[in-house]
């Protein structure tokens, strides 16, 4: 059991990284933005074909990966978002879906629908966490997780952060301080994307990776994850990312292993969801902001 | 030579016109009204002053340049609107509220602190209630947020929107005299108006009536005019 505790840590802390992305995004915009997962896509193909396909060093990759999804994102913004500021959300969020399954297709179209695999950050055999073998990967990606959502917890007390809370709030009031609506557009699309490509070039070395793998696999427990910890909270994104991990691991043990019921990894998702919905329909962490 | 010099100023929303040439002149330091009934085009004028509505005719003249440009270049500029309805950021805490009012300055540290402190001096209210949100503020204080906020980037020329507007006798006459305190303190004020009794404190006064300035003189002199008193005082 403390072996299914461990690895549902682990996949938890991926939810919970592309949690931060759509919470992020939620808060500031009032969007629900279903092209999060694919700014991993795009940084973990991108830093494939740098690191596989021309041997450039790891970091160049990297660097190539994240450049690629910010790139996505700013660009997401400025053809789909902005067009669509006025126009009332569900158009907005059809249109994201259409963003995720259009890259999903680029990266189809220009990377061949094979499996890959991404060579780790760090090389090495897993380490014995509660008998579950542990690889340094998600160790690094657990570390990721908890540094970057306590900086994007200090970044809403910045007054940068401040200014994007404000634009959320009443954009009219914020361009009459002078806050550029479109500078914060640029900026939370940025933010998102970049947090959206760290995601996936952690999760990619972790198995196997094919098109779609970030959107197919990790959006949907992310979203749940969002909103568990209430959709506008950053640490109750990460929280919640961890409670879905372990929550499907534990399902899985209970009630897969143990009592045979098919479907017990997603049983045990929603399950938590409604209890926690239903004793807080706010979320575990969610407030007026 | 006058800080604002208006000529001709057209503006509207899409299709529908509102400003049918509006000609106002500001000097610096001046406390200035701009009287209207509903409609008349009030908050147009100061849209469009504001650059959060393109003119589509007319000139502006701010300091004897030009105006044009984003909002955030006039604030920078030093124009700042009180818009009408408050519009303070409610899920934000009253010292946040007032640090974005900053925004523009926001490098400049000193002038920020000093800028705090100068606005709460004004309003000691928001003093004493800098760490709630600005969401729980009653009306009044909430229309001394809007005011205070927009002091907060050293503003040459504030203009507010009916301030007035939904505030009991009392709490409008605290605001115009913190409006007046402003404004003897060196900031050039344009109030916009429903209540004619801030004529008495303006030195400049303009009455607007369908998209036109069709008054103008100083306070005084347009509270004894007769259509001013027929059509705000009902004598």
């Amino acid at each position: 059991m403390g072996a299914f505790l461990a690895l549902g840590l682990f996949q938890g802390a991926v939810y919970g990284l592309l949690a931060v992305g759509i919470v992020l995004v939620y808060k500031a915009k009032r969007v629900f933005n279903f092209a999060q997962g694919e700014f991993g896509g795009v940084a973990a193909f991108t830093a494939y074909a740098i690191v596989v396909g021309t041997g450039l060093p790891y970091w160049a990759g990297v660097l190539g990966g994240l450049a690629a999804a910010v790139a996505t994102g700013l660009i997401v913004e400025r053809a789909i978002v902005r067009p669509l500021e006025s126009s009332s959300r569900t158009i907005m969020l059809v249109a994201l879906v259409g963003v995720a399954l259009f890259t999903i297709a680029i990266i189809v179209l220009v990377g061949q629908p094979i499996p890959r695999v991404m060579p780790p950050l760090v090389d090495g055999g897993g380490v014995n966490i509660l008998g579950a073998g542990i690889l340094p990967q998600q160790l690094i990606l657990m570390a990721v997780l908890a540094v970057l959502a306590a900086a994007m917890a200090w970044f809403f007390k910045t007054d940068l952060g401040l200014a994007v809370l404000a634009s959320s709030q009443d954009t009219r009031a914020a361009q009459v301080v002078g806050i550029s609506p479109i500078a914060v557009s640029r900026l939370v699309w940025g933010m998102a994307a970049l947090l959206g490509g760290i995601a996936g070039l952690l999760y990619a070395p972790v198995g196997i990776f094919t098109p779609g793998f970030m959107t197919l696999t990790m959006l949907v427990p992310a979203f749940a994850a969002a909103v568990l910890g209430g959709m506008t909270s950053l640490p109750g994104a990460f929280i919640g990312g961890l409670a879905i991990g372990v929550v499907q691991n534990l399902g899985i043990y209970y009630l897969g292993q143990q009592l045979k019921v098919p479907g017990a990894a997603e049983l045990g998702v929603f399950a938590l969801l409604m209890l926690v919905l239903l004793i807080r329909p706010q979320g575990l962490l969610g407030g007026a902001n | 030579m006058a800080l604002l010099e208006v000529q001709g100023l057209r503006a509207g929303y899409g299709p529908v016109p509102v400003l049918h040439g509006v000609d106002l002149a500001i000097d610096e330091g001046s406390n200035a009204v701009l009287l209207g009934l509903n409609g008349a085009g009030k908050s147009t004028t100061l849209m469009t002053l504001a650059g959060l509505l393109p003119a589509t005719g007319g000139t502006i003249h701010y300091d004897g340049q030009p105006l044009t440009g984003t909002p955030r270049a006039r604030v920078r500029a030093g124009i700042v609107l009180v818009p009408e309805g408050r519009h303070v950021f409610p899920a934000l805490t009253v010292k946040q509220n007032l640090r974005l009012g900053a925004w523009t300055i926001r490098r400049d540290t000193r002038r920020v602190r000093s800028n705090l402190q100068e606005v709460y001096q004004i309003f000691p209210r928001l003093e004493e209630r800098a760490d709630q949100t600005a969401g729980t503020l009653s009306g009044g204080e909430q229309q001394m947020l809007a005011i205070g906020r927009g002091m907060m980037s050293s503003p040459r020329l504030l203009l507010i929107d009916e301030a007035s507007l939904g505030l009991s006798p009392k709490l409008t006459e605290q605001v115009f005299a913190a409006v007046k305190l402003i404004n003897e303190r060196g900031t050039t004020v344009l109030m916009v108006e429903q209540n004619a009794g801030v004529l008495a404190q303006a030195d400049t006064a303009f009455v607007m009536q369908q998209g036109r300035v069709t008054i103008t003189g100083t306070g005084s002199q347009t509270l004894e005019d007769d259509v001013v008193r027929a059509a705000y005082f009902g004598t």
